[in-house]
């Protein structure tokens, strides 16, 4: 059983101090009673308190921490309270992701996070080990997991498995170029506050001098206290936005992908540094992202969605395989990873493209409406002044149905939709779960459904699923049918190549080419095309 | 297609009545509250009798979707998977195939056990159709058609989900 880094202790004190002390500051400042004198001594003695309780902590928790990883499993003792104790088989493994924070990377240290597919969290956090400890498990984890079935034939697989680490496959690795149109564009949703806080102390805290009087001055209108508003929403746009590039940028610098075997590697972040490996064998869906200032560009995003990250993680949910390159190239990436042929989507029928027009109109109607009570309550006039948003109804609607659209192919469902964000979803049929065929009031008034293909990826749980918008309702009902079918073909594909990847591979065992049939075999099917 | 036991509209609606009544006692006792003890000033005449009103209407609604529930809620043990359609204002089908079944769960509410009826409920690892339930199942049903979902999900011999 091996122990946490001793440096952990300082690295895990300091981050937990400041929270501790945080809490203990505050329950000092209420607990004292009045007296200044008093009360600088009290809260101080409570921070310290806070302090001294944080470290004793952390070094209990360092102290009882053990783990260890053994032949199929890996395992971890670990609690100071209450106790757990906690084996993860390593086959379940979905994804490893080694994560570098500020403090730790300074003093060389690294946490390593496992990810299964069950639970509502991070299944096993090593907080923290070395930086070269960290490799290690990210190699052997994965190793382990596919030399599971020769465990007395170490050696022979140490000197196997070590071969595909030499043929290390560059994927994708981002340009400057990419970088700086990614910075720029991205609006990070920390940001806006960060970017208030910023401004706030730019201008020393003090609201009037968030105004720069000097160039409001020289404006037209300047007196009026509009003109001044609007000069602070533009300044905290600005700040928001400057914010926004500097996170996106320290997130993504220096962003590599890299194919070892049948894993993806990624490693990202400039201040802080995060890696971590996706099976290809896990993966549960694909998505390719084409954001609105991007796709002008003619740029795309591809995220490779597996079953491991919990809900709540945020967009961290899904790390994506790619954050930003030319579409040719996401494709292309996409195509190694699940090797799709050329998609051809189908859009929904013309009456749909109706329903997005009377939505839309609905939406400027409640506008209106909204104006028109304002205008009633309030000395504002003109409350009528968003009826010429009808004017965009039908370019809204023909947008919106043009980018929607559904393809079954032969081995994957395709699914598109989204003007802003135009998301294609890649779903493989032997990863759906269940199919759903809905239809709302509104949809059966025009014989339409929406057609779900649902999977066990983590990222559909914020309401991203494969989803067919307002296909033909008729349509749908075949969609689904012959998603179930393709689903029980495939299966059964997959098992005649496993059985005879047995075969094979009880052959190849003994001559120690090839150590586990279950996984090469799965994905040579797969890329055979 | 199989239809559920009839007697599940006596729990959908006792529950449709029983919830309209904390609604409807909130809406009534609200309004209540701000026309007697004077907490707006001139409060309109037809405050009580229109939130009255609008919890009587609310829970005639309720009612209605309750009843309705019933006549559209099918299912069906089929070859490869289990087939269910339901859902009043949105309508759902939804096709669970066995070789996904992650465990199947039967169980019985208070309620439930009153009026002797059962839900199965069907788990698969998908992330929008985690849980499928089918409520308004005899115990007896319920207990079959376990049984037959634990068959046919072993029979299908499933790889890893996941």
């Amino acid at each position: 059983m091996k122990k946490l880094h001793p440096l952990s202790i300082a690295v895990r004190s300091i981050s937990r101090s400041v929270n501790v002390g945080l809490l203990f500051f505050i329950a000092g400042v209420f607990a004292s009673p009045g007296g200044a004198g008093g009360t600088l001594v009290s809260v101080g003695g409570m921070v310290l308190l806070g302090i001294v309780v944080a470290v004793v902590y952390e070094v209990a928790y360092y102290e009882r921490f053990r783990y260890e990883l053994t032949a199929d499993t890996f395992d971890v003792a670990s609690g100071v309270l209450a106790r757990r104790d906690r084996e993860v088989p390593l086959r379940r493994i979905q994804n490893v992701d080694v994560r570098q924070p500020v403090l730790s990377r300074l003093f060389g240290l690294a946490a390593v996070h496992i990810e299964t597919a069950g639970g509502g969290q991070t299944e096993v956090s090593l907080q923290y080990v070395d930086e070269e400890e960290a490799r290690r498990l990210r190699r052997q984890l994965r190793r382990g997991a596919r030399a599971e079935d020769d465990e007395d034939e170490e050696s022979a697989s140490e000197t196997r498995d070590s071969s595909p680490d030499d043929e290390e496959e560059l994927l994708f690795e981002i340009e400057p170029r990419e970088l700086a149109i990614l910075s720029v564009f991205t609006i990070d949703p920390g940001a806006s506050l960060l970017g208030g806080i910023a401004l706030s102390f730019l201008s020393g805290f003090d609201p009037t001098t968030l105004i720069p009087a000097d160039l409001v001055d020289g404006l037209p209108g300047a007196e009026g206290g509009l003109v001044a508003l609007a000069w602070l929403v533009v300044l905290f746009l600005l700040a928001a936005w400057v914010v926004s590039a500097v996170l996106t940028f320290n997130r993504y610098y220096g962003f590599r992908l890299t194919r070892v075997g049948d894993e993806l590697y990624y490693e990202r972040g400039l201040v802080q540094r995060y890696s971590g490996t996706i099976p290809l064998e896990k993966v549960q869906t694909l998505t390719i992202t084409e954001r609105v200032p991007f796709r002008w560009f003619g740029y795309g995003a591809l995220a490779v969605e597996t079953a491991g990250y919990a809900p709540g993680q945020g967009s961290r949910g899904t790390e994506s395989a790619i954050p930003l390159a030319g579409y040719d190239r996401v494709v292309r990436l996409a195509r190694s990873i699940e090797p799709f042929g050329e998609v051809d989507l189908e859009a929904p029928p013309k009456r749909a493209r109706e329903r997005y027009g009377v939505r839309y109109l609905l939406v400027v109607g409640t506008l209106v409406a909204a104006g028109y009570l304002l205008t009633t309550a309030t000395a504002l006039e003109r409350g009528y002044l968003p009826a010429v948003l009808v004017v965009l109804v039908p370019v809204a609607a023909h947008l919106k149905w043009r980018n929607r659209g559904h393809q079954l192919g032969d081995r994957y469902v395709f699914t598109r939709t989204g003007f802003w964000n135009r998301t294609t979803k890649v779903v493989p049929y032997y990863r759906v779960q269940a199919v759903l065929h809905t239809q709302s009031i509104f949809q059966r008034r025009r014989r339409l459904a929406s057609v779900t293909a649902d999977t066990a990826s983590s990222a559909s749980l914020l309401g991203r699923a494969a989803t067919a918008y307002d296909v033909d309702d008729e349509s749908g009902l075949e969609m689904q049918l012959e998603i179930e079918e393709r689903l029980q073909e495939r299966l059964r594909a997959r098992k005649r190549e496993r059985t005879v990847g047995e075969w094979f591979g009880g052959q190849n065992e003994s001559t120690g080419l090839e150590p586990n049939s279950d996984t090469p075999s799965d994905n040579s099917e797969e890329f055979e095309r | 297609m199989e239809r559920l036991n009839p007697r599940i509209r006596v729990v959908w609606l006792f529950l449709a009545v029983f919830r309209a009544g904390i609604v409807g006692g909130f809406l009534v006792g609200a309004a209540l509250v701000l026309s007697e003890t004077g907490l707006w000033a001139n409060s309109p005449d037809l405050l009580v009798p229109g939130a009255i009103g609008l919890a009587v209407t609310l829970g005639l609604v309720r009612v209605a979707v309750a009843w309705r529930r019933y006549a559209v809620w099918r299912f069906e043990v089929q070859d490869d998977g289990l087939y269910i359609e339901r859902g009043v204002f949105t309508r759902i089908k939804t096709v669970v195939p066995y070789v996904r079944v992650q465990h199947v769960d039967s169980r019985r509410s208070p309620i439930e056990r009153t009026t002797g009826l059962a839900t199965v409920v069907v788990y698969t690892a998908g992330s929008r159709s985690a849980d499928v339930a089918i409520p308004g199942l005899t115990p007896e049903r319920a207990e079959q058609l376990r049984e037959d979902l634990r068959r046919l999900a072993i029979e299908s011999e499933g790889e890893d989900a996941v």
